[in-house]
């Protein structure tokens, strides 16, 4: 069965079994080894990827279920060669990743929650990561960053705002 | 990965076409969540799937006055949002919006977490329960409806020729809640659920789930509550000692919890039901 979908913004077309879990043709087809494929079973969150902007687990994902859509990844938030995501740059410059294995997963939860919900508070923050399991415990870190992320976020708009007025 | 495998995939743009390749012997695959683990525990993938999320109208919330309609292929997160602050539906909020975790809510669906048969600890179950839903189905001899509580009973059997197309309700519940225990704040699947509901009749009408293999009402206990004399005035500390004296539930045993554990921690769920409830009707 063909399936054809977007890749970080590019046209794919995948020829094989449509049961195939997108995880592995990430990683497998692509070497886009930022989503990890750790449980497997939509426990750790660390294979979340958006699809149509939703985070979703990639590793429960059947590729003949992704026909038409527009998957993004890790590597597509940003390249490393261009800005990073506002994110991204905030978990940098607060030093909150030790390991490193739960935080493809973790910016891609937290990225679409930061999209969708500016105004949140501690409390919803940390109901958006029940599933992104940091086995390096490092939570607080990161929720402190994303609170500041936002307050960043909010105080950039309130100056843009009345600068606009 | 996967080798090449001859599987057959049907995107099915109707009900008729996803019976058809029903018939031809193809399971339903919705969301995935439950299905693409099958290899973990040693289960193959079926050779042939249909999927029904290209079907619109399995795919809406109808909301009227009297009367709501929940397509099958309509993920936890999109019930959420449709039934949010709709007095009587906050149990089937609760459990859309507090079951798993937000990645695997944007992606279950309601047909797949009432049609897996293996899952004891079904959110939607007791909270679609208390609405006392009607479920329906297409069959191979034509469409079929049938009570929530006839369906999870008989579903091995009903759905061996049958695809589940939606999920009907009344709107004759004053107010409800969702109880749930999962052993960690987060994440794992509920050790007991408690669905508990109060009709325009003052009808107390609760729900069990998670602790026996297929969520059943509490008969026993609502018949208490209704020969309380008076009826029974909301008080979570006299519905907890009726939960005790009325606990007939044989709790499964499992990885999470053993089964008395289950059956023990239910008088509790219940007065924090009650509670909330109280809570609730205090809003309205
Ligand atoms: C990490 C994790 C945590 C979870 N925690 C919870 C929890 O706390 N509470 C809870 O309630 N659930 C929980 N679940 C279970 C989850 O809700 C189910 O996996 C999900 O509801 C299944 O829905 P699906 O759409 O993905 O179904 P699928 O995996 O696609 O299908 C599941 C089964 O249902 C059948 N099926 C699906 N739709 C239909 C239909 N319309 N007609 C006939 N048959 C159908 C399929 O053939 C298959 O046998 C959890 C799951 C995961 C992965
Ligand atoms: S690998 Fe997908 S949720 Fe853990
Ligand atoms: S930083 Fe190591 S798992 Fe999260």
């Amino acid at each position: 069965m063909t399936v054809t979908f977007r890749l970080n913004g590019e046209d794919y077309r995948f020829r094989d079994d449509p049961m195939t879990p997108l995880v592995d043709i990430l990683r497998q087809e692509h070497f886009l080894t930022g989503t990890k494929a750790v449980c497997r079973e939509g426990f750790c969150g660390a294979c979340t990827v958006h699809v149509d902007g939703e985070a979703v687990p990639s590793c429960l994902k059947p590729v003949g279920l992704l026909h038409g859509c527009e998957v993004t990844t890790i590597e597509g938030l940003s390249s490393g060669q261009e800005a990073l995501h506002p994110l991204q740059a905030a978990f940098e410059a607060a030093d909150a990743v030790q390991c490193g294995m739960c935080f493809p997963g973790m910016v891609m939860s937290l990225s679409a929650f930061m999209r969708d919900n500016p105004g949140a508070c501690r409390a919803e923050i940390k109901s958006a990561m029940v599933g992104n399991i940091c086995r390096c415990t490092g939570y607080e870190r990161i929720v402190d960053t994303v609170v500041d992320c936002l307050d960043t976020h909010r105080q950039t708009t309130e100056t843009a705002g009345s600068m606009n007025v | 990965m996967a080798q090449s495998v001859e599987r057959s995939f049907t995107v099915a743009g109707s009900i008729d076409e996803a019976l058809a390749a029903r018939q031809q012997g193809a399971a339903v695959l919705a969301g995935g969540t439950w299905m693409m683990r099958d290899p973990l525990r040693g289960v193959d993938l079926p050779e042939a799937v249909v999927t029904l999320h290209r079907i619109p109208a399995l795919s809406e919330v109808e909301v009227d006055p009297d009367h709501t309609v929940i397509g099958a292929a309509v993920t936890h997160a999109v019930l959420g949002r449709a039934l949010r602050g709709l007095a009587g539906f906050e149990a089937l909020v609760g459990a859309a919006v507090g079951a798993a975790n937000p990645g695997i809510r944007r992606v279950a669906t309601v047909g797949g977490n009432l049609c897996t048969l293996d899952f004891a600890a079904a959110d939607l179950a007791p909270a679609l329960l208390v609405c006392e839903a009607m479920v329906e189905m297409e069959t191979f001899d034509g469409p079929k409806l049938i009570g929530i509580s006839d369906f999870l009973r008989d579903r091995p059997t009903l759905l061996a020729d049958a695809i589940l197309t939606k999920v009907h309700l009344r709107r004759d519940l004053i107010a409800s809640a969702h109880i749930r225990l999962p052993l960690r704040m987060a994440g794992d699947y509920p050790v007991a659920i408690v669905s508990i509901a109060v009709d325009k009749d003052k009808r107390f009408r609760i729900a069990v789930g998670s602790v026996e293999a297929v969520a059943r009402r509490w008969t026993a206990l609502e018949k208490a509550l209704a020969d309380e004399p008076g009826g029974f005035a909301p008080n979570p500390e006299r519905a907890a000692e009726l939960a005790a004296e009325n606990n007939d539930f044989h709790g499964r045993d499992g990885t999470e919890a053993d089964g008395w554990y289950r059956r023990q921690v239910l008088p509790a769920l219940v007065k924090r039901g009650v509670a909330a409830l109280l809570k609730t009707e205090g809003q309205a």
